[in-house]
């Protein structure tokens, strides 16, 4: 059933676009470019996953790999749906001789120009009316293919605009019960994709998908130890429990064998695997309890800092790490867990996020950076081995000067953290300034980069430098304070929040003003 | 290894909020994540899509912008800030406009610009010498000018009811003579007597207090009268026409009493 336009599409050369006659057009091509971009964009960082290539792979369509559609393709392509939709239609009416088969090769064709490009003609396909036929071709007893041609389309529109993933609604009873055990592999891993692009897309359907039951039959299907499905399921999951309701994923780790495949994948799975499995439990630990508990007593976190150490994958080292982060950001039953074994696995820890501080990739010196100040705000045995450690306080102090501003804040945190040491309830929430840091950490050169912060628009990034400013001009000994804030612009920094219309940033800034650079300042000198 | 360590109650010093090391934690969908969660998609794009590391980077920079919403945080200004890094250039040249002569800066372009006519424009001082009211009422809108700087003082005073202790600029200049009345005191004094040098010092004296007088008094009073030229809220302290830290000096809310300085030695006019 090839048509003129797939002929073209056979070869990955383009013809170049050509402009129309006169600019009126051009500029209008040009405005649709633009307003597409910005879709394309936003539709690149949906968590939902277009299917483009079968795990069978036996299938002859090679997908392109086209990022920007010009309008003559996307109208091409809009009725090559329709009528893939028509040709269904009359193949399900059909009770004849072959009627079956003639149902998979309509079935086939429609996937395939939903999978043709990265942006399939999902509008056109639903308003010809595909919904109630793919629901109808999902009934129990249906051959495997056709459960897997259909459950493909589905897998596909649902990785679109909202209302196109709630679209699927009538079909979600269906693909959850194509999970089951007795469902041929492929089968069940392409329901599972399509439940988990519909998951995806927020917290009302993830609601709906848990009301009917998902939970169960998708978490089992992680029990195995390897295999595409065991990976697809696990992303699935990950989409299902990201919350804000910690119920679905406390109910999570109460299945029965799940903690085991989890810490199981985490010691041995490749790394496809591991990753998946990785950003499960980082939103087990960030949103339950029971979960954290569990696999901190399963000794989850040893496994995150093996694998930290010895994995290049950017993809596995952000859930890693944020898995990590989350954990020492706990409660402090977890913490404490976590550290009792001794200074061996603090010295592990700060090891391992030296090393993605020194990775160049931002979002890993971000988020190490803030494990660590989370470190560093613990006891002053902690301050004490992070400032030991060789590598770490150079490379903070040069983070601090050179890397992004979401990286600096965090490194300003940690470096704050490591001079101050909040004292125990007894003391009535007395601070102690830990002079021996903030000595040596001033002298190496950290005071302009605090002094940065404060010049920035960011309240947040404000506040941290005024108030390491305080602790300086506080602390330094000899009166040395008020001189080094001077020398480094800290007077002109401060200087800025007169007009500021934040008033705790007002009150701060004057406040340091008036104290430390008022009447009596300069006079002997 | 014993640690030097300073006691202090986080909520002494005037209330001032000290650094409290705490930990931080976030929610999953905290806008703290975002950038990893996004990181997490275009990986998992990145395959399908065959986006190049340039591509990517292009990428990141849009979706930096598009994520911040940020607005300059000076009362009043409206502007849009495209990123945290633009903040510095916005502030420096909208908030802060600073003479290229003296560095002192001055948070209107339009005393900033009367500041230089007034002090670096001998222009200036030539048309005032020959009698033009040429010094501005510093109301905008007023749009009264004066002989002399003491009297367009009087008139901010009488009819704009700014305080008799203000002396925004602080302006030496007023009292600075031209090069023409410097030579006549000299020709002056050569002619005169010692007993006339002394009564000619003694003026001179007299005016060097006036201007002290006029400095000691606190800027506090500045403020209010100032909140009428600005745009928002009072701040609490201000400063204006001070020079930028390079040059050190620095006026907070009370003022620098500098009796040990003489008209004529080497402080340029503000």
């Amino acid at each position: 059933m090839s048509t003129m336009a797939e002929d073209g599409f056979a070869s990955n050369k383009r013809d170049p676009v050509k402009s129309s006659v006169g600019g009126v057009a051009s500029q209008k091509r040009r405005q649709h470019a633009v307003a597409v971009r910005k879709e394309r964009r936003e539709s690149l960082v949906r968590a939902k996953r277009l299917c483009r290539v079968g795990s069978s792979g036996d299938d002859a369509d090679t997908p392109l790999n086209n990022a920007m559609m010009v309008d003559e393709e996307e109208s091409v392509l809009d009725a090559q749906a329709a009528a893939a939709v028509e040709e269904l239609k009359s193949a399900v009416a059909n009770q004849g001789k072959g009627a079956m088969q003639k149902v998979v090769g309509a079935l086939r064709e429609l996937r395939r120009v939903l999978s043709r490009t990265e942006f399939p003609p999902i509008e056109a396909a639903l308003e010809a009316g595909a919904m109630p036929l793919l629901v109808h071709c999902l009934a129990f007893g249906s051959p495997d293919e056709q459960l897997l041609e259909a459950a493909w389309c589905l897998t596909n529109i649902a990785a679109g605009k909202p209302e196109e993933t709630k679209a699927l609604v009538p079909a979600l009873p269906l693909l959850i019960a194509h999970l089951g055990e007795k469902s041929s592999s492929p089968v069940a891993e392409q329901c599972a994709w399509a439940l988990g692009n519909v998951a995806g897309e927020g917290e009302e359907l993830r609601n709906v998908l848990l009301s009917q039951g998902v939970l169960l039959p998708l978490a089992r299907m992680m029990l195995p130890s390897k295999g595409s499905t065991v990976r697809t399921a696990a992303w699935a999951l990950s989409n299902l429990i990201k919350g804000p309701d910690p119920k679905a994923a406390t109910n999570l780790i109460r299945v029965d064998g799940i903690l085991d495949a989890i810490t199981r994948h985490l010691r041995k799975a490749d790394e496809e695997l591991a990753t998946e499995v990785a950003w499960i439990t980082v939103y087990l630990s960030a949103l339950s309890n029971l979960a954290t508990a569990m696999l901190v007593k399963s000794n989850v976190h040893e496994l995150l800092l093996h694998r930290l150490a010895t994995s290049t994958s950017l993809q596995l080292l952000i859930p890693l790490l944020r898995s990590l982060g989350n954990l020492v950001a706990g409660d402090s039953q977890t913490t404490s867990a976590i550290f009792m074994p001794g200074q061996e696995i603090t010295d592990n820890i700060i090891g391992v996020l030296t090393k993605c501080l020194k990775s160049e990739h931002r979002v890993l010196k971000k988020e190490a950076a803030w494990v660590l100040s989370n470190v560093a705000a613990g006891s002053v045995e902690h301050k004490q081995l992070i400032y030991k450690s060789e590598a770490v306080i150079p490379l903070l102090l040069h983070l601090l000067s050179t890397a992004a501003f979401d990286v600096r804040k965090e490194v300003a945190y940690t470096i704050g953290n490591l001079c101050v040491a909040a004292a125990s309830e007894q003391d009535s929430g007395r601070l102690s300034l830990i002079l021996d840091h903030l000595v040596s950490l001033v002298e190496k050169g950290c005071l302009p980069g605090f002094i940065d912060l404060i010049r920035s628009a960011d309240t947040e990034a404000a506040k941290l430098g005024l108030q390491f400013m305080e602790m300086v001009l506080r602390g330094m000994p000899n009166g040395e304070g008020p001189k080094l804030v001077e020398r480094e612009d800290g007077i002109e920094a401060m200087e800025r929040f007169q007009f500021h219309e934040n008033e705790d940033l007002r009150n701060m800034a004057n406040g340091l003003v008036d104290r430390y650079f008022g009447e009596d300042y300069g006079l002997d000198r | 290894m014993a640690m030097m360590v300073l006691d202090v109650d986080p909520k002494a010093d005037s209330g001032f909020p000290c650094w409290n090391p705490v930990r931080r934690r976030f929610a999953p969908e905290s806008p703290f994540f975002e950038s990893g969660n996004i990181e997490r998609e275009l990986l998992a794009k990145q395959i399908a899509l065959d986006l190049g590391e340039e591509e990517k980077h292009q990428l990141w920079r849009l979706l930096d912008e598009d994520c911040k919403d940020l607005f300059c945080p000076i009362v009043g200004c409206r502007a849009r800030l495209t990123s945290l890094e633009n903040f510095e250039n916005h502030y420096n040249s909208q908030h802060a406009a600073a003479c290229s002569v003296c560095y002192k800066v001055y948070p209107t372009s339009r005393l900033l610009s009367i500041h230089i006519s007034e002090a670096h424009d001998s222009f200036f001082q030539a048309k005032v010498a020959r009698g033009y009211p040429m010094y501005e009422c510093l109301v905008e809108g007023c749009g009264l000018k004066f002989k002399s700087y003491k009297s367009r003082q009087r008139h901010l005073v009488d009819k704009h009811n700014f305080p008799s202790s203000y002396d925004f600029f602080k302006n030496k200049a007023a009292h600075h003579p031209s090069k023409k009345a410097r030579e006549k005191k000299i020709h002056r004094k050569q002619a005169a007597t010692a007993h006339k040098r002394e009564e000619v010092e003694e003026e001179e004296g007299t005016t060097n207090q006036e201007m002290d007088v006029e400095g000691e008094t606190s800027v506090d009073s500045l403020t209010s009268a100032l909140s009428n030229l600005t745009t928002g809220s009072t701040p609490s302290s201000v400063s204006f026409g001070r020079r930028n830290p390079r040059g050190l000096t620095f006026v907070p809310r009370s003022v620098h009493q500098r009796n040990t300085k003489k008209p004529e030695d080497s402080t340029p006019p503000p």
